[in-house]
């Protein structure tokens, strides 16, 4: 203690403040340079919901990803007209989650055209509470999740990362309540906590609800975006499905609740996007959402869709429960931004029922 | 070994003891090659007051108190000099040096210790645990838990931003990393607060600040657990005892850190307030002085307690019992009083020992130590504050981590049917209700199966006069569990437009006190 002066501490003191003072100005510094982006890059990053409705894609090729290898220069952040359907829907009891998950992803393109050799893959299952196992269908199935990471890495990913910011208990217990971790993990995917240090304040130019939101900032990195939402009742939202799965991204959800959810979810998928939509309708809850709890409320589907375009997959998702895209206010709101369709007539769909 | 020999030792010793306290405090709910609540288990004061006043055997208690008592039969107070982490930090903080003449002050003031001993175990007899906060280990537990803790984690997180902000290209990846890896095994999820955590670090800090008044002033005159191992030590089996090579140097006398080595009688120490520190072992050149097993109880001292003292303590027990129930929350229940997960009132305030594993295991910090919800007599007694952190419910963590069950340890199933309170919808400021804009959090958040807030669909006039379908919450009080992330998830700033009231029989308000 006693050779501990008065100078030292002086000096530890300025120390202390020189280094405080450099982390406050670099602060102001990152604050300056948040990347802002078009809405209008939003649809085309996302295989252009215009140029892939007026001009149908090659004919699909189910269960052939071979027949997808056009594009490959293409960097993955940009993937252009899939050699396939522009949204398929694969049905039935037989095949098993896994195998529906494989058929509907090679129906649109698949993963190849999705996934580039090297390419850093993020996938965003809906895990939001630490509550339920899967069979309550308040969390994606894991069988659909592993699937899709198994997808990339046979694809060549170099890294498939898996992850979602849940509301009702730890990050880490909902991974393991939803099997979503164990099955990743066997697979090779890595689970990754959404680490609060990475959030990215991101301007939304020309939204109408949500002008600013923090961002998990490798969501707007990765190289391919996987949105993996299980399709579930939501009072507020009328349903859950790709682009409310979305909001997961983000760190202050509940400014979206106070300032119209609808146009906010919109508005967000403008500036974070999906490169691929799959939505696990293996099981689906009717009531009762987010959160479910009982197995009444569980309807047992057998059906999994894919699309690249969010919005199209989102409507289709919806005459799961016998509405209409128009019927849930985000998917039409998505769709007057031009963010996708939800048109379903104008687009190629197939369906393949196994 | 020499007595000079093991002594080189307690200073390790004392580092391990304490790092095994912080570890375990850190790792509460997470590791378990050890009990997490070792260190009260190994307390009997605990143990002792606890189970008089919940009037139960608490078998690990029991056990580990038993551990503790008959190692002090056998070396005298080794807990307060080797093992106890307060006394540990004690020994940290510099304190004055005094010569041995006035090592001691007045001898009367080690009687206070005594008294608090008694006051709290009759106290504990007549049912009241309000004065356990003043056993040592849970006084560092607590402050440790509610405020150093929560400050260490603070300045992490605090230096981690810092770092993440600055321009390094890969330095973000490195820190998440850490940060990610620290989160998994120490670090809580969320930044914990607590009220009253400026309390317990003035209780603390003046515990620490008596040593400036004397070495060790706390475990010499204060420390009402010191007191019950001294009563032990008293026959105790190894003592320090003197010899007539003394030349009456002095030495000992002044690097004793309870003055217990007294110039006026020799030279010779008190079995009851000496800890085994043998810091005097080496200053003796002359051999004068010797660590030996002894059979017949040691002298009894002026000081020590007297039957006279301990009728002082039974009456200071009574008025502490009488002045507990002179307390409004007796006659009418608090509105936001909510509990742990199966622990009610009055029952609860026998049984809790103010130790804080629970507010530390608590995963969303909402648990919180209360400082008027139940009077004074239940201070740093846990309740929980929904606004600052729901009962998750995917968690049970508290009634497991409870060392006197005073949160009964409930599996998950079971703690999701426990009533902690019920919510009530404010229609006076929720928006839907109120200001005619959307807003289903609440009903979204609930995590009842059957969901306890419901919507109804009605159609009003909208901020703009414009008729607008509007869903605004209600409660199906038998359905809610009053876990609180509808209040805590409530947009509205400050206060929530839904709040958690204490359950009571009737789902309204009690009607008569």
């Amino acid at each position: 203690m006693s050779s501990y002066s008065r100078r030292d501490f002086l000096r530890f003191l300025m120390t202390l403040s020189v280094a405080g003072l450099s982390s406050y100005l670099s602060g102001c510094k990152t604050m300056e340079s948040t990347p802002t982006m078009k809405p209008t890059e939003g649809v085309n990053a996302l295989i252009g919901a215009s140029t892939a409705t007026n001009q149908p894609a090659a004919e699909p090729s189910a269960g052939e990803p071979t027949s997808t290898q056009a594009d490959t220069e293409t960097g993955a952040e940009e993937p252009t007209s899939p050699q396939g359907a522009y949204l398929a829907v694969a049905r039935g009891q037989a095949p098993g989650p896994e195998e529906l998950t494989r058929r509907a992803i090679a129906a649109v393109g698949g993963i190849e055209h999705y996934v580039k050799q090297g390419a850093d893959v993020i996938v965003k299952p809906n895990i939001c509470n630490a509550y339920h196992s899967p069979e309550y269908a308040s969390t994606t199935n894991p069988a659909v999740v592993a699937a899709i990471v198994a997808l990339c890495l046979e694809a060549g990913a170099g890294s498939v990362r898996v992850m979602d910011f849940p509301f009702g208990g730890t990050a880490q217990n909902a991974y393991e309540m939803s099997g979503i971790a164990q099955a990743v993990e066997a697979v090779g995917g890595q689970m990754e906590l959404m680490n609060s240090l990475k959030y990215q304040e991101v301007a939304i130019p020309n939204a109408k609800a949500l002008n600013r939101t923090q961002v998990y900032a490798d969501i707007l990195t990765a190289d391919t975006v996987i949105n993996v939402p299980i399709a579930k009742h939501h009072s507020g939202a009328g349903l859950t499905l790709g682009m409310k799965n979305l909001m997961g991204t983000i760190l202050n959800r509940g400014a979206l609740h106070a300032n119209g959810l609808h146009q906010s979810i919109a508005d967000l998928s403008t500036v974070v996007k999906s490169h691929l939509t799959v939505i696990d309708a293996t099981r689906i809850l009717v009531a009762n959402g987010p959160t479910g709890g009982s197995l009444n409320d569980v309807r047992e589907m057998d059906t999994v869709i894919a699309s690249p375009d969010v919005v199209a997959a989102d409507a289709f998702a919806a005459t799961l429960f016998n509405m209409i895209g128009a019927d849930i206010g985000y998917i039409k709101f998505a769709d007057q931004l031009g963010l996708g369709t939800m048109d379903l007539k104008s687009i190629n769909i197939e369906e393949i029922d196994a | 070994m020499s007595a000079s020999a093991i002594r080189k030792l307690r200073p390790w010793v004392q580092v391990l003891a304490f790092i095994l306290f912080i570890v375990l405090l850190a790792a509460v709910g997470r590791v378990s090659f050890l009990p997490a609540d070792l260190f009260f288990r190994l307390d009997p004061l605990v143990g002792m007051a606890g189970m008089l006043a919940a009037r139960r055997i608490v078998l690990p208690m029991l056990i580990g108190g038993l551990i503790t008592l008959v190692l002090t039969l056998l070396l005298g107070r080794v807990w307060c000099g080797w093992l106890c982490p307060l006394g540990t930090v004690l020994d940290w903080v510099p304190s004055r040096k005094v010569g041995p003449k006035e090592a001691d002050l007045n001898p009367r003031w080690r009687q206070v210790k005594y008294f608090l001993l008694g006051l709290i175990i009759l106290a504990a007899v007549l049912g009241n645990l309000s004065l356990i906060f003043l056993d040592p280990i849970t006084l560092i537990y607590r402050t440790v838990v509610s405020a150093i803790w929560p400050a260490l984690v603070a300045v992490i997180s605090g230096a981690e931003q810092a770092l993440a902000g600055l321009p390094v290209p890969g330095l973000l990846d490195v820190v998440v990393e850490v940060d990610n890896f620290l989160r998994r095994t120490v670090l809580p999820t969320t930044q914990p607060v607590f009220g009253l955590s400026g309390l317990a670090v003035l209780l603390f800090g003046l515990v620490l600040a008596l040593n400036a008044k004397r070495e060790r002033f706390w475990c010499r005159y204060l420390c009402p657990l010191g007191a019950l191992l001294g009563l032990v030590g008293k026959i105790s089996w190894l003592r320090r005892a003197t010899n007539d090579r003394c030349i009456e140097c002095g030495r000992c006398a002044r690097v004793c850190p309870t003055g217990t080595i007294d110039p006026q009688k020799g030279y010779t120490s008190d079995p009851s307030e000496c800890i085994m520190c043998l810091e005097c072992a080496p200053e003796c050149d002359k051999q004068a002085q010797e660590f030996h097993g002894h059979l017949a109880p040691a002298l009894w001292q002026p000081y020590d307690p007297s039957f006279r003292q301990l009728l002082v303590s039974a009456g200071a027990a009574v008025v502490v019992v009488g002045l507990s129930q002179v307390i409004p929350q007796d006659k009418r229940t608090q509105p936001f009083l909510l509990r742990p997960p199966g622990a009610t009132d009055p029952d609860f305030l026998s049984q809790c020992v103010r130790c804080g594993m629970c507010i530390q295991v608590c995963p969303t910090s909402g648990l919180q130590p209360s400082l008027t919800e139940t009077g004074w007599a239940g201070i740093w007694t846990p309740v929980l504050v929904p606004r600052l952190g729901p009962c998750d419910y995917s968690c049970n963590a508290c009634g497991e981590a409870c060392p006197t069950s005073a949160i009964p340890a409930l599996t998950l199933e079971d703690k999701r049917q426990k009533v902690i309170g019920h919510a009530y919808v404010d229609r006076n400021r929720c928006l839907p209700w109120a200001s005619s804009r959307s807003c289903i959090t609440c009903e979204e958040m609930c995590p009842v199966p059957e969901k306890a807030i419901q919507l109804e669909e009605v159609i009003a006039l909208g901020p703009d006069g414009q008729p607008i379908t509007l869903q605004r919450p209600y409660v199906v009080q038998e359905r809610c569990i009053g876990c609180g992330i509808c209040e805590n998830h409530c947009p509205l700033s400050g206060q929530a437009a839904i709040r958690v009231y204490t359950a009571t029989d009737l789902g309204i308000s009690q009607p008569w006190g």
